[in-house]
């Protein structure tokens, strides 16, 4: 046999992000449907994943239609199997999947669930003591609906966003840390604009924490929305509602109910206040710059401005493979 | 030439010439109204159905609900190449385009104002620069009362939309759908000049049927039952096809090369050893080059039913390759629904394999020296015609995201000068 190395192994040691959420009457407004995101996520996913890259995706595990993580794990288990049959690429890395979920959403995962993705997959449990939480809530009034139980899940899921951009060892008792592997770029789709959980919409947090740590980011605008949303403000330099702080207390009264009526976040600093995100938000969006330095995207700022408004998943998929392979090398085949 | 040899290029220059199916590459619009009940299961069914294994096939995308811009109760987004409101919206994709809309026509569409100026509009939208085929589906009576020129036209008309159970509605209506869709698409796609789904002028869409007539005949008998009595398409069932007189060799060859959309071999345990039928198999799974284009190449599709009762033995037939294999469940009671699944799922492959021929020329509509582009995935025996032509060192662009590792690697080690490359791959 000819020793020929079928796929390349060109995003050995870099892992990609996907911020990527369902939002049915957002997505059909624009003439599509969940079965285009879902598509497009494997288009964009599997060229990452093999060429040894690992993905990070902070989903939930519940069987729903919008749920995109068993999406990832069946992909990646279905390249893990083709690469076991005794050919040239046999033992050569695949890209596996890194997700961080946070109190108390990680409750839901049980060892039966884990053990059966454990080749595809490391869940990374981000706790209320990880978010620098003192007041905590037993695991058992998680869901009591209570204003603590709010107000802790809200700032976990924030400290989650802001702990899963960034590589770390996580400490395993008797045996050899383990070191995870922080994303090197990030590509945004879809997002919820109503029904999320936290203090703002997952994508915009994940969007604020890629642009500070300068990453890659790759926003497809045209797939509706946060992530829309994010595109056309800084398209056009200007501020779009989830953008402001009423919009998103509009959102979420609970939570603005709770700040008012004297919950603090800790005092840690990692997690920052929603209007203090936003006002940074709003800040890189309007400031005048070029969209392709912004978002580091490798393309120039005609294929940077088309990518944050094309809905041609063809279109999407080419710039964003484009983009990898110039900023991470990354090739597809 | 010898006159067998000259037969058989003949046929190939035929093949050539009636195989030049439409060289826009097709999209499709599934347009509903929001209140349509089954709107949006069935245009989530047309979706996975013209898309399998993720995304092999024609893009399909929506319009049912208004677009962000719209006011309440508004238009959705604005076809590509749309007029509205004096403007002309840009073309979404690059290259020449077919734009095939699949109207589901109910009582909330055809008594909504908005959607009736926007049906009319667009019928007549005559400065699209893309081309727009219609395709209306009555859900309801009230159906055939959206506009004219629409509603002059004849609608696909699925069944069980009165059955009570909503399941089972869905599942009755979807299946009655999608079969007459594929056979209209498929009449669209492979019929040379066809701009109209009506246009009935040509020959019929021919499927042949390749069996062995000493096994007895009920499955080929079943298909071919099916073939004339439910649909509109033509079948070659068997010498009662040949006129009298004629050669069997020949007209089986011209049936096979020149009209056929694809082919079913039912494939009982003696099917092997029958001559007429690896005939036929072989000279169908023989890629054609295109005649404008000769280092594009297409193999019309070939699907397998596989008749073997339970307990005996065949051999494999290598000219299969990896043709699609579906079981022949011997229950007297499904056979009319097998027949009919097995007809609709080969006029399926049949229009993905006229897809692919329009996608590869667009995406490579002049290839380099050493370049050819296929419309199937290829497999070792359908490879060696062209490595035949071409010689073995190669760059094969192939429609789909990427071989397995596994046939990559049975690929390699047998044609370890080619290069293989897919639609996905090649994206620029």
């Amino acid at each position: 046999m000819t020793e020929r190395k079928h796929r390349n192994r060109t995003g050995h040691g870099h892992a990609v992000a996907f911020s990527i959420s369902y939002q049915r009457d957002d997505l059909l407004a624009r003439g599509l449907g969940i079965e285009h995101l879902r598509e497009l996520l494997v288009r964009l996913a599997r060229p990452v994943v093999r060429a040894g890259a690992g993905i990070a995706y902070d989903g939930a595990w519940r069987d729903e239609p919008g749920n995109f993580t068993f999406v990832l794990l069946q992909l990646i288990n279905a390249e893990r199997e083709d690469n076991v049959t005794g050919g040239p690429d046999t033992g050569l890395q695949i890209g596996g999947l890194v997700n961080h979920l946070a109190w108390p959403n990680y409750l839901e995962v049980t060892p039966a669930i884990e053990a059966r993705w454990i080749h595809c997959c490391r869940i990374v449990r981000v706790t209320q003591e990880d978010a620098g939480l003192t007041d905590l809530v037993a695991d058992d009034q998680a869901k009591s609906g209570s204003d603590p139980a709010l107000w802790n899940a809200a700032v976990t899921l924030s400290a989650m966003r802001r702990l899963s951009p960034h590589s770390r060892s996580i400490s395993i008792p008797d045996a050899a840390s383990e070191r995870i592997v922080g994303p090197r770029a990030r590509i945004v789709l879809g997002g919820k604009l109503a029904g999320y959980r936290g203090f703002l919409p997952g994508v915009l947090e994940e969007v604020l924490v890629a642009l500070e740590a300068q990453i890659p980011l790759y926003v497809l605008g045209g797939f509706g929305g946060v992530a829309e949303a994010v595109a056309q403000a800084f398209r056009d330099r200007t501020v779009t509602p989830p953008l402001t702080m009423a919009w998103n207390d509009q959102q979420a009264p609970e939570l603005k109910r709770l700040r008012e009526s004297g919950f603090n976040l800790p005092p840690s600093g990692l997690v920052r206040a929603a209007d203090t995100m936003l006002a940074e938000l709003r800040r890189r969006a309007t400031e005048d710059r070029p969209l392709a330095e912004k978002f580091a995207t490798g393309l120039d700022e005609h294929d940077t401005a088309e990518l944050m408004s094309t809905s041609d998943p063809d279109r999407a998929v080419q710039l964003v493979r484009r983009g990898l392979e110039r900023t991470l090398g990354i090739r597809a085949g | 030439m010898e006159p067998a040899r000259a037969r058989r290029c003949q046929a190939r220059d035929n093949v050539a010439r009636v195989a030049t199916v439409t060289h826009q590459v097709p999209e499709i619009f599934v347009l509903w109204h929001p209140a349509c009940e089954l709107g949006e299961t069935l245009a989530s069914k047309i979706y996975a159905w013209l898309r399998p294994e993720n995304g092999l096939g024609p893009q399909v995308f929506y319009r049912s609900a208004p677009a962000p811009e719209a006011p309440p109760r508004g238009l959705p987004p604005p076809l590509p190449g749309e007029q509205r409101a004096g403007r002309v919206t840009t073309p979404q994709r690059r290259g020449e385009n077919l734009q095939i809309l699949i109207v589901l026509a109910d009582a909330h569409l055809v008594a909504d104002p908005t959607w009736r100026a926007w049906l009319r509009q667009l019928a007549v939208d005559g400065a699209s620069s893309v081309r727009r085929v219609f395709i209306p589906v009555a859900l309801d009576g009230t159906a055939f009362n959206v506009p004219p020129p629409l509603g002059e036209r004849n609608f696909l008309r699925p069944t069980g939309a009165n059955e009570p159970d909503r399941a089972e509605r869905e599942r009755l209506v979807t299946r009655s759908l999608l079969k007459q869709l594929t056979e209209v698409l498929c009449r669209l796609l492979l019929r040379d000049g066809a701009s109209d789904p009506e246009d009935d002028s040509g020959p019929k869409i021919k499927v042949f049927l390749s069996h062995a007539k000493v096994d007895g005949t009920s499955p080929a008998k079943s298909i071919r039952d099916h073939i004339y009595s439910q649909t509109q398409i033509a079948a070659f069932y068997d010498e009662n096809d040949i006129p009298f007189g004629q050669a069997f060799a020949r007209v089986i060859d011209q049936a096979v090369s020149t009209d056929t959309a694809a082919l079913i071999a039912v494939q009982s345990a003696v099917y092997h050893r029958r001559p007429w039928c690896r005939f036929e198999l072989s000279r169908f799974r023989r890629p054609i080059a295109d005649a404008a284009l000769p280092q594009h190449w297409r193999l019309p599709p070939v699907l397998v039913v596989d008749a073997i009762a339970g307990g005996e033995s065949s051999r494999g037939i290598p000219e299969l390759g990896n043709a699609p294999i579906v079981r022949w469940k011997e229950d007297a009671g499904t056979a009319a629904e097998q027949a009919e699944e097995i007809v609709t799922t080969v006029l399926r492959e049949a229009v993905l394999a006229a897809f692919h021929h329009a996608a590869g020329r667009a995406l490579h509509p002049r290839p380099g020296p050493g370049e050819v582009v296929t419309n199937w995935l290829p497999d070792p025996v359908t490879l060696l015609p062209i490595v035949a032509k071409h010689g073995e060192k190669l760059v094969v662009h192939y429609p789909g995201r990427g071989l397995s590792g596994l046939e990559l690697d049975i690929l390699f080690e047998l044609f370890p000068a080619i290069s293989f490359r897919s639609f996905e791959e090649s994206l620029p």
